[in-house]
C-alpha cells in the first residue's frame, strides 16, 4: 500500500501497520509491529523519535531491532558466534567467510541506553565497575557482557587495538581483567609513507607505507587462525574472496544509495533511516544476506520516491554533512526538525563503505582496508575526504558531533573545522550528543538553528 | 694531536647539536645520542607548563602541554608516540602546517609477536633517518654499544639507590637522567628513611612542574616507597642482554627496549601488572595513588583493577594544565594517608 513520503511517531506507526498488513505487507521472520519492542524489549526511545512510513523502513527498523534476538537463536542453532570489536567493519567479513560463524560487535551495546532511555542502567553498572561517565557511553557494553540480559556471550572476542580510542583500548581491557578472555590484534597508526619508501594505495584515495601494510596482514592471518580453529575448517583464500564479494554487494547497495538519497534535491529517506542503512555495512547486523534485501528495499523505496519527486525532506532544508554517530538517536530527527537534511557522513566508519578490493589476494585486500579507517589516521586525511564529500554532495553546513567523553573528540573537530572553513567557507560547529539528549534540546537546538541560518543566508537568491 | 682535535671538535658539535625532545620513555636516547643531537626527555622542565591556556573540553593536559612546548621550538625537534589518542591527535594539531620537525613513533601495543618487534625495530631505524635529515650524523654501532653500555650502567645505578632518597629526590635524578642522560645523585635523604606509611604512586607523566605531590604526600605522612610514574623505577630499563662480542648493538637496543617496555597502554596490559605485583610485594605497600592527567582513559580506567588485583585502597589524583598540588588534592591526599596510619 503506497503512501506519499512522510515521518510518523510510533503511534501513527500502529495504524500504518494494520493498513499494511490489511493490504499483504509480506514481512520477514523478525517482522512485526515496532511497537512490540517497546513492550517486550523496553526500547522506550522508540516512542520519541519519528520513523519514514515505508515498508522499507519498517523492515529495516524490526532488523536492527531484532539482532539480539537473532543472534541468540542462531547459538541455539549451533552457530559459532564472534563477538568482533572497534575495527568496524574488517573481522565481519572474514567471520561471515565462514559457515556457520556469525560475527557481531559488542560496541553496538553503546546504543542500548539510548533505546532504553538509561532504563537498563547499563551506564551505572558500567560505573561500579570502574569505567564512570568519563568514559565514551560505549562503556555500556562493558555491563552488557557482565549482565548477559542483551547479546549472547561471544565464542570468540577479537578486539582491534592499536590507533584506536582510548576509551574502546582500556574498555576493552577493562574487560578482559574481568575474565573475558580477548584475542587483541593491532592496526597502527596510519601515516603517510616517506619520499622514497614502498607504499600502497589504499581504499578511500589512501596510501599507507607497505611495510604498514604488511604487518596488518600479519596480524590478520593471526586473527584467521584464529576464526579458523573456532570454524574448525581452515578459512581459505578461495572462501574469504567469495566473503569479500559479498561484502562488496553491500557496499555496491549502500553506495548506490547514499549517492541518490544525499545528491537528491530532497531527501528521499530520512537522516535516522540513512544512519542505520549505513551503519548495516559494518557487520551485515548479524545477517549478511538478509542485509543484502533490506538494502534492496531502501534502494527501491529512494528510487521509487526521486523519480516522483516525493522526499520526506523538501528541497529547502540545509545539506549538512555530520561526522561521527550521534549517541542519541533522536538527534537525526530534531537535525531535521530544526530545518537540515542530511547530505554526506562520516560516522567513523568510511572504511566499510570503501569496495574491498578484489584484484588482490584476500588478507591484502582486508589488510588494505582496515589501514583506511578514518580513526586510524590523521584527522587531517578525515578532513581531507569530509571536505571531498561536501563537494560532492553540495554540502551547505558541516556539524562535527562530540560523543561525550569519547578521546578523539577532544582534538579532532577543531581542525575538521578549520579545514573545511579554509577548503570550502562553508559553516560547521561542534555539538555533543549524549545517549538521551532530551535536557540539552533547547542547547542543541539554538546551536543548530544558527548554524542553519547561517548556511540558509549564504544562498544565492 | 689528531685525537685531541678530533674530541675538541666533538664536543664542540654536542654542545651545538639540536636538541631532541621525547616525550616517552621508550624512545631510546642511546639512539638520539649516537646520531650526535641531545635527547632530551621532556619531563625535567618545567617549559611546557609555563603560561598555560585553559584547556579544550577533555584534552590532556600533557599533551596539550607538549603540543605548544613543540610550537615553541624553532630549532629543536620533538617526538611523541602513538600509544594514546590525546598523543596521536595532539601530532595531528601540530603539524597541520609544518611536519619537518616533529615525528610519530609507533609503539606496538599488542607485543606478543614477532610481527610486534619488527615493527618497532623498523620505527627505530625511521626515526635514524629523522635524526639525520635533522643534521645528525650517520650512527656508529661502535658509538652507539658506548652509549648504550654508559646509560645502562647509569640506570642500573639509578635502580640500586631508589630506595636511598627522598621520592621528589629521586624523580628529579630520573628527569635528570632521562634529560641529559647524566647521573646527578645528591646526597642520601634523611627522608628516606622515615616511617610513614609506605605508598606507590603510579601513573604516566609526572613532571617537574608536579613534583610538588610528592612533598605534599611525604608531608601528609604517607611515603613514595615505588614510583611507577613516568620519572619513575618503572622506566629504568633492566640492563640490556647481550654478549656484545656476538650481538650487534643496535638488535640488543631494540630488544632491550621493546622487550622491557611497561606500560599502560600494552595490550594486554600484563606486564605493567606483573612488574607493578613483583615491586609492591617487595615493597609492602599499602596504598596506591593513581595520578593520571584529565582526559587519560588509559590510566584511569585501570583504578579499579589496581584496586581488585592488589586488594589496596586506590587513591585518584588528576592533574590539569596548572602546576603545584590544588588544595583539593592536597586534601584528599591528607585523608588518604590518614585512613592508612
Amino acid at each position: 500500500m503506497n503512501a506519499a513520503p512522510r515521518k510518523l511517531s510510533l503511534d501513527e506507526w500502529d495504524d500504518r501497520y494494520d493498513e499494511l498488513r490489511c493490504s499483504g505487507l509480506s514481512e520477514p521472520s523478525y517482522g512485526g509491529p515496532l511497537r512490540r519492542h517497546v513492550v517486550q524489549e523496553r526500547d522506550l526511545r522508540l516512542q520519541h523519535l519519528r520513523y519514514d512510513n515505508s515498508p522499507a523502513a519498517l523492515r529495516l527498523w524490526n532488523f536492527l531491532l531484532t539482532e539480539n534476538e537473532r543472534l541468540h537463536q542462531a547459538r541455539a542453532k549451533g552457530d559459532k558466534i564472534v563477538g568482533t570489536m572497534k575495527d568496524l567493519g574488517t573481522i565481519p567479513v572474514m567471520a561471515y567467510s565462514l559457515p556457520h560463524v556469525r560475527a557481531f560487535y559488542p560496541d553496538g551495546a553503546w546504543w542500548t541506553p539510548c533505546l532504553m532511555e538509561c532504563s537498563d542502567r547499563l551506564l551505572h553498572q558500567a560505573e561500579a565497575m570502574g569505567i564512570d561517565a568519563s568514559f565514551c557511553p560505549v562503556r555500556a557494553m562493558l555491563s552488557a557482557f557482565q549482565n548477559e540480559e542483551h547479546f549472547p556471550c561471544p565464542d570468540l572476542l577479537i578486539c582491534s587495538t592499536g590507533a584506536v580510542c582510548d576509551d574502546f583500548s582500556a574498555i576493552a581491557q577493562r574487560l578482559e581483567n574481568l575474565g573475558h578472555q580477548v584475542f587483541w590484534w593491532e592496526i597502527p597508526r596510519r601515516r603517510h609513507p616517506a619520499p622514497q619508501e614502498s607504499s600502497c594505495k589504499l581504499p578511500g584515495n589512501l596510501v599507507a607505507p607497505r611495510i604498514q601494510v604488511d604487518f596488518v596482514r600479519e596480524e590478520l592471518q593471526r586473527v584467521r587462525d584464529a576464526l579458523s580453529k573456532l570454524a574448525g575448517q581452515p578459512l581459505s583464500d578461495c572462501a574469504l574472496a567469495e566473503g569479500i564479494r559479498t561484502a562488496n554487494q553491500v557496499r555496491r547497495l549502500l553506495s548506490a544509495l547514499r549517492q541518490m538519497v544525499y545528491s537528491s534535491p530532497g531527501a528521499p529517506l530520512p537522516a535516522l533511516e540513512m544512519l542505520i542503512a549505513e551503519m548495516l555495512a559494518i557487520h551485515f547486523c548479524s545477517d549478511r544476506e538478509e542485509t543484502i534485501a533490506v538494502l534492496r528495499e531502501l534502494v527501491a523505496e529512494a528510487e521509487t520516491r526521486i523519480r516522483q519527486e516525493q522526499f520526506v525532506i523538501g528541497a529547502d532544508a540545509v545539506r549538512v554533512f555530520w561526522v561521527n554517530p550521534v549517541a542519541d538517536l533522536r538527534a537525526m530527527n530534531l537535525l531535521e526538525e530544526w530545518g537540515g537534511r542530511i547530505c554526506g557522513s562520516d560516522y567513523m566508519f568510511t572504511h566499510a563503505l570503501d569496495l574491498i578490493p578484489e584484484d588482490l589476494p584476500p588478507l591484502e585486500a582486508l589488510a588494505r582496508t582496515a589501514l583506511a579507517d578514518p580513526m586510524v589516521g590523521s584527522v587531517h586525511d578525515r578532513a581531507a575526504r569530509i571536505i571531498h564529500e561536501c563537494r560532492t554532495f553540495r554540502a551547505e553546513a558541516v556539524v562535527v558531533s562530540r560523543i561525550p567523553g569519547a578521546s578523539h573528540c577532544a582534538w579532532e573537530g577543531a581542525v575538521i573545522r578549520e579545514a573545511v572553513r579554509k577548503e570550502l567557507g562553508v559553516p560547521a560547529i561542534e555539538v555533543e550528543i549524549p545517549p538521551v539528549c532530551d535536557a540539552m534540546i533547547p542547547t542543541l537546538g539554538s546551536r543548530l538553528q544558527a548554524l542553519f541560518e547561517t548556511a540558509s543566508a549564504r544562498r544565492q537568491p | 694531536m689528531v685525537s685531541q682535535l678530533t674530541r675538541e671538535y666533538s664536543q664542540i658539535h654536542e654542545q651545538n647539536a639540536t636538541q631532541v625532545f621525547y616525550t616517552s620513555p621508550w624512545i631510546p636516547p642511546e639512539w638520539i645520542k649516537t646520531h650526535g643531537l641531545k635527547p632530551r626527555g621532556v619531563w625535567f622542565t618545567k617549559d611546557p607548563w609555563l603560561n598555560s591556556l585553559p584547556l579544550a573540553s577533555g584534552v590532556c593536559a600533557f599533551a596539550e602541554a607538549m603540543v605548544r612546548f613543540a610550537e615553541a621550538q624553532a630549532d629543536s625537534a620533538v617526538i611523541f608516540t602513538s600509544t594514546c589518542d590525546q598523543q596521536r591527535r595532539g601530532f595531528d594539531a601540530l603539524t597541520a602546517a609544518d611536519r619537518s620537525r616533529a615525528f610519530l613513533f609507533n609503539i606496538p601495543v599488542v607485543w606478543q609477536t614477532p610481527a610486534a618487534s619488527q615493527a618497532y625495530r623498523c620505527e627505530v631505524e625511521r626515526l635514524g633517518r629523522f635524526l639525520q635529515d635533522l643534521g645528525g650524523h650517520v650512527p656508529s654501532l661502535k658509538r652507539l654499544g658506548k652509549e648504550m653500555t654508559r646509560y645502562g650502567q647509569d640506570r642500573a645505578r639509578l635502580l640500586d639507590v631508589a630506595q636511598s632518597y627522598s621520592s621528589r629526590q629521586f624523580a628529579e635524578s630520573i628527569a635528570r637522567f632521562h634529560w641529559d642522560g647524566s647521573l646527578q645523585l645528591p646526597s642520601p635523604s634523611a627522608s628516606a628513611l622515615m616511617n610513614g606509611v609506605p605508598l606507590a604512586i603510579v601513573g604516566g607523566p609526572l613532571s617537574a612542574a608536579h613534583w610538588d605531590l610528592l612533598d605534599a604526600i611525604e608531608t601528609m605522612g604517607g611515603h613514595v616507597v615505588l614510583n611507577a610514574t613516568e620519572t619513575g623505577e618503572r622506566t629504568l630499563l633492566p640492563a640490556f642482554a647481550s654478549d656484545h662480542s656476538a650481538d650487534d648493538p643496535f638488535n640488543v637496543l631494540v630488544r632491550g627496549y621493546f622487550e622491557n617496555i611497561v606500560d599502560v597502554f600494552q595490550r594486554p596490559n600484563t606486564r605493567l601488572y606483573s612488574w607493578l605485583k613483583k615491586h609492591m610485594t617487595a615493597r609492602n605497600i599499602r596504598g596506591i595513588i593513581l595520578w593520571h592527567f584529565t582526559g587519560c582513559d588509559l590510566w584511569r580506567a585501570e583504578a579499579q583493577t589496581l584496586r581488585e588485583t592488589f586488594g589496596l585502597p586506590v587513591l585518584l589524583l588528576e592533574a590539569d594544565e596548572k602546576q603545584f598540588c590544588s588544595p583539593r588534592d592536597v586534601g584528599r591526599i591528607e585523608a588518604f594517608v590518614e585512613m592508612l596510619k
